[in-house]
C-alpha cells in the first residue's frame, strides 16, 4: 500500500487569499515585462549567415553568371526542384544556362546544391519570405535568381570558413 | 416634459454608454491577457487595435446561426436575450453621478431611476440572468450546455444569498435602500480624519466577501462552471453560433460591469472625489467611471491568473465560508450599530 504524505498546508495557504495576491502579483508584474512577440511583417526576421534560406545565383561584378550549366545541383537536388538548359556563350567558361528554373514550392531548403556547385555559383541565401497567388509563379526563372556576389557574401565567407575547417 | 427629455436622453447616453463599455471591455480583455502571458494581443485594427470590437461584431453578424433540432426553438433563440437584457436593464439604478442640473425644481440625477429600493431592484434584476443561461442549456438539447446551464443556476442561488446578506450589512449602516443616499452616506465625514468614510474601510470582510461574491454572480473566472472550457466544451453556449453566442457575451460583459458599479457605489463612496465634497457632476462621473473601471480590471486580472476552482469546492466555499461570514458581519454591524 503507498501512503501519500500531504504537505501540511499553512493558514495562510488554507485561507487561500494571501496565495490569490501572490499569484496577482506575478501576473500583473508580467504584464510590465518585455514582450516575447515579434512583430513579424513590421521587424523582419533575424538572419544570419547560418540562415539557409531559399538558393540564389551568384554574379560577379562584370554581369556574368558563375554558372556553367553543368548539372551537378539538379543532380544533387532531392526535390528535383531544378531544371536547367544550357547554352554555349563566347566566353571563356563557353557554357551559361538559357534556363535556370527552381521550383520553389518544391525546394526544401536543404543545401545540397550548394555543396554540390564545383564554380560556387549557387548558395543559400537569407530570402525566406514566399508567398504569391498562383504556383506557377512561384517557379523561379534566372530573372528572378540572379544575385550579385556582394549581396550573397556573408554566406560565401561563412561556408568558406566551415570548408576551411573540415579541410584541415 | 423637459424632465422626461432629459430622462430619455439619459436612458440613451447610458445604454450607448454600456454596450460600448461591454465592447471596450472585451477588447481589454484580451489585451490584458495578452499582456499577462507576454503576447501583444489585438493590434492590427485600427490603433492599438480600438477599432478590434467593431470587426468583431461585423464577424459575428455575419456568422451562419445554427438551432439544433430536437427542443424548443423559441427557447433556444430567446435565452440569449434573457441572459443579456437583465444585465442591461438593473444599470437603471446605478447612481453615475450627482445631481446634474435642476430643471422646475426637480433635480436631474446621475441614475435613470432613482428607486427608493434600488439595491432590492438591482439583486432582483441581475438574478434573472440565470434564466437565460439555464435556458440556454436547456434548450440546446445536448449534455454539456445543460449541465452547465445547472451548474450555473445552483452556483448563482448559492452565492446570491450571501451577496444579498452582505448588501443588508451596508444597508444596515447607511439606513436605505436607496444606492444614491448608500454612496452619500459614505461621504458626510472622515474615519480618523483623513480617511473617506467609505464602507471599504468600514467593512473590510464585507468588501472581500462581497468582490468575491460578483466573481461567482458573473460566472466569471475562477467561478466560471457555466462554461467551465475544459469539461464542459463551452458550457450553456456550446450550441450557440453568430449572434446569439455574441449576446450571450455581452450580457456576460454587462453584468460585469453591472457588478463594478454596484460594487463602487456600496463601497467605494459611488461618484465622490475624495477631499473635494463640492466636485462638479463631471469630475464625480469620471471618479465613478475609474473606480468601476479598476474592477473591471480586477475581474480580467484574476481570470488570467487563477485557475478554475473544482465545482465541490465552489459549493462548500459558498455555503459552509461565505454564508457563516455573511451572517457574522451582520451580527457584528447590527452590534456595532446597537451601541
Amino acid at each position: 500500500m503507498v501512503i501519500v504524505k500531504r504537505k501540511q498546508l499553512t493558514l495562510g495557504e488554507r485561507l487561500y487569499l494571501p496565495e490569490i495576491v501572490r499569484g496577482l502579483s506575478i501576473t500583473v508584474r508580467k504584464m510590465f515585462a518585455k514582450r516575447a512577440t515579434r512583430q513579424y511583417p513590421e521587424e523582419p526576421l533575424v538572419t544570419t549567415a547560418v540562415t539557409r534560406g531559399q538558393p540564389r545565383l551568384a554574379m560577379n561584378p562584370d554581369q556574368t553568371l558563375r554558372c556553367v550549366s553543368c548539372g551537378m545541383c539538379e543532380a544533387a537536388c532531392p526535390a528535383y526542384a531544378i531544371t536547367i538548359d544550357a547554352h554555349e556563350v563566347e566566353r571563356e567558361i563557353e557554357r551559361e544556362p538559357e534556363h535556370f528554373e527552381i521550383d520553389m514550392l518544391r525546394c526544401i531548403l536543404c543545401g545540397f546544391c550548394e555543396e554540390a556547385c564545383p564554380k560556387e555559383a549557387i548558395w543559400m541565401s537569407d530570402e525566406l519570405e514566399l508567398a504569391d497567388y498562383t504556383r506557377a509563379s512561384l517557379v523561379y526563372k534566372l530573372d528572378r535568381l540572379v544575385r550579385p556576389v556582394s549581396q550573397l557574401q556573408g554566406r560565401i565567407d561563412y561556408i568558406e570558413e566551415i570548408n576551411r575547417r573540415w579541410n584541415n | 416634459m423637459t424632465v422626461l427629455l432629459a430622462t430619455l436622453l439619459k436612458v440613451l447616453v447610458i445604454f450607448g454608454c454600456l454596450i460600448s463599455a461591454a465592447g471596450i471591455s472585451t477588447l481589454a480583455e484580451r489585451k490584458i491577457s495578452a499582456w499577462i502571458q507576454l503576447r501583444r494581443g489585438p493590434n492590427r485594427v485600427g490603433p492599438f487595435g480600438l477599432l478590434q470590437p467593431l470587426a468583431d461584431g461585423i464577424k459575428f453578424m455575419f456568422k451562419e446561426e445554427f438551432v439544433p433540432p430536437g427542443k424548443s426553438r423559441f427557447l433556444f433563440i430567446l435565452a440569449p436575450a434573457l441572459a443579456a437584457v437583465p444585465a442591461m436593464m438593473s444599470v437603471a439604478v446605478i447612481p453615475f453621478t450627482g445631481r446634474i442640473a435642476e430643471i422646475d425644481g426637480t433635480p436631474i440625477l446621475g441614475s435613470v431611476a432613482d428607486l427608493d429600493m434600488g439595491a432590492i431592484f438591482i439583486m432582483a434584476v441581475s438574478g434573472l440572468g440565470v434564466y437565460g443561461i439555464i435556458l440556454g442549456g436547456w434548450a440546446s438539447n445536448s449534455k454539456y450546455p445543460l449541465l452547465g446551464g445547472l451548474r450555473a443556476a445552483a452556483q448563482m442561488i448559492s452565492y446570491e444569498l450571501s451577496m444579498i446578506l452582505i448588501i443588508l450589512a451596508i444597508v444596515a449602516m447607511s439606513g436605505t435602500l436607496n444606492l444614491r443616499e448608500i454612496a452619500d452616506a459614505q461621504n458626510d465625514h472622515t474615519l480618523l480624519g483623513f480617511l473617506p468614510a467609505w464602507n471599504v474601510f468600514l467593512q473590510p470582510l464585507a468588501f472581500v466577501l462581497f468582490v468575491i461574491c460578483t466573481f461567482a454572480e458573473t460566472n466569471r473566472h475562477p467561478f466560471d462552471f457555466a462554461e467551465c472550457e475544459s469539461e464542459l466544451v463551452g458550457g450553456f453556449h456550446t450550441e450557440y453560433s453568430s449572434m446569439k453566442f455574441a449576446l450571450f457575451f455581452i450580457g456576460e460583459y454587462c453584468a460585469m460591469i453591472v457588478m463594478a458599479c454596484l460594487t463602487t457605489t456600496l463601497f467605494l463612496g459611488g461618484a465622490s472625489v475624495p477631499f473635494w465634497a463640492e466636485a462638479p457632476w463631471f469630475i464625480g462621473l469620471g471618479s465613478f467611471v475609474f473606480k468601476a473601471a479598476a474592477f473591471m480590471f480586477l475581474f480580467i486580472w484574476v481570470r488570467w491568473s487563477l485557475p478554475r476552482f473544482r465545482y465541490d469546492q465552489l459549493m462548500a466555499l459558498g455555503w459552509k465560508v461565505f454564508l457563516p461570514l455573511a451572517i457574522t458581519n451582520i451580527f457584528i454591524t447590527g452590534l456595532v450599530l446597537a451601541l
